[in-house]
């Protein structure tokens, strides 16, 4: 559907295009990119339940980002970047585990 | 999944026996944002293509994508930076040993320059031979100068992984730390082989080719064993110059020497004690003066 279809879409861009990240957003990328896979796992998951809204999956992952990149950099400010960079994905990493497992549950129950 | 634990009044969650694992039981049971099922309950599909539109959406995925082949692509480009950047650190250092075993070189050239330039120096006057013989005894005992001599050569080695640990016979050999397979020659079996050596009348000792001086210390890093801060690996040649009749027979009745014949029986531990008739030792790599200073006794 157009989700998958977009998401393609950015991948595809991104390895054409090949951007720069700047130095500066460079620690905070991979937060961004698990908080991402965060949300895109919710999303699926309330896809195969049914109740998925696109408005909340926006919401969810632009939120997601921009808190854990928020959490890391208050923690670089404070000296506890890496330990709060670990706890940030940790949380992140449970969830996703548990939506995962939710999936897959609906995925061969279904 | 369920929400009930999030919506029990906060009192009845606090009394349930599992009350301490709500941490991980709301990680586990919030995992799905709730704003799911919040939409859902309040009219689902309906609603939300009455207020949403479709570009935000396709918006948000394009960025999560971007975002997953921009990492991927960052990944990939500084993996090879980064080995480029361990190789120029392996290349430095390289450079900095080289350049440190010249300055050696070239230190025990000067060095040889210097002492020659003493010694004809002080030939002069009768006084100043004296002196000289004093200096080339005192520099012999401090390891300055190489030294030629007969001696014992006394070779040890770890045993072999896979040697059985038999009975401990000596109450020396307990003190000592075993490993279970392979005992390990340590730091303290060649302080007290080195000690029972000068003990016993040795002139000068060397530890695989490394002069010992007064101040040289013999310790432990980890599983390696220092010698004057240089690693030295097994076997051990630990060559001692003095008479070797009296250095052997003295060395043998010495707490050490009992030492390493329990260690070799009873660990498998190697301990080879050989005459030599003529050994050379080389001088210490590096020796700071230091001036006695006489305590005043109060």
């Amino acid at each position: 559907m157009i989700a998958a279809f977009g998401l393609l879409v950015g991948v595809v861009v991104g390895l054409v295009l090949q951007p720069d990240v700047p130095l500066w957003l460079q620690p905070y990328l991979p937060i961004a990119i698990v908080a991402a896979l965060d949300a895109l796992f919710g999303a699926l998951r309330a896809m195969l339940d049914g109740i998925f809204d696109e408005r909340v999956f926006v919401v969810s992952f632009l939120a997601n980002t921009v808190v854990a990149a928020l959490i890391v950099f208050l923690g670089d400010q404070l000296g506890v970047g890496s330990q709060l960079t670990t706890a940030v994905v940790v949380v992140l990493g449970i969830r996703i585990f548990a939506n995962v497992a939710a999936i897959r549950r609906s995925l061969f129950r279904a | 999944m369920s929400e009930d634990r999030t919506d029990q009044p906060s009192r009845q969650r606090w009394n349930r026996p599992d009350a301490s694992m709500s941490l991980l039981a709301d990680l586990m049971s919030g995992a799905l944002d709730p704003g799911y099922a919040q939409h859902a309950s309040r009219g689902g599909e309906a609603a939300s293509r009455r207020f949403s539109r479709p570009a935000v959406l396709l918006t948000a995925v394009v960025v999560v994508g971007l975002l997953f082949s921009t990492a991927v692509i960052k990944q990939r480009r500084d993996e090879p930076l980064a080995d480029r950047h361990r190789q120029d650190l392996i290349a430095q250092v390289e450079a900095g040993t080289q350049e440190t075993d010249r300055l050696q070189r070239r230190l025990a050239v000067l060095r040889r320059q210097t002492a020659q330039a003493r010694a004809a120096r002080l030939d002069r006057s009768r006084e100043g031979r004296q002196t000289r013989e004093r200096l080339e005894d005192l520099a012999l005992l401090a390891g300055d100068t190489p030294v030629t001599g007969p001696g014992l050569r006394i070779t040890v080695d770890d045993a072999a992984s896979g040697a059985s640990a038999g009975a401990v016979g000596d109450g020396a050999a307990a003190d000592e730390g075993t490993a279970a397979d392979g005992t390990q020659v340590l730091d303290r079996d060649l302080q007290q082989l080195v000690n029972a050596l000068w003990a016993a009348g040795a002139d000068a000792i060397a530890v695989d080719g490394q002069r010992l001086t007064s101040m040289t210390a013999i310790r432990a890093a980890g599983d390696a064993i220092l010698v004057d801060y240089r690693p030295v690996s097994p076997p051990y040649v630990v060559s001692a110059v003095g008479d070797p009749e009296t250095l052997e027979v003295r060395f043998a009745d010495s707490r050490a020497g009992r030492l390493f014949r329990t260690l070799e029986s009873a660990f498998g531990v190697r301990f080879d004690v050989e005459r030599e008739d003529r050994m050379r030792l080389p001088g210490a790599s590096s020796l700071t003066l230091h001036y006695a200073r006489e305590v005043r006794q109060r």
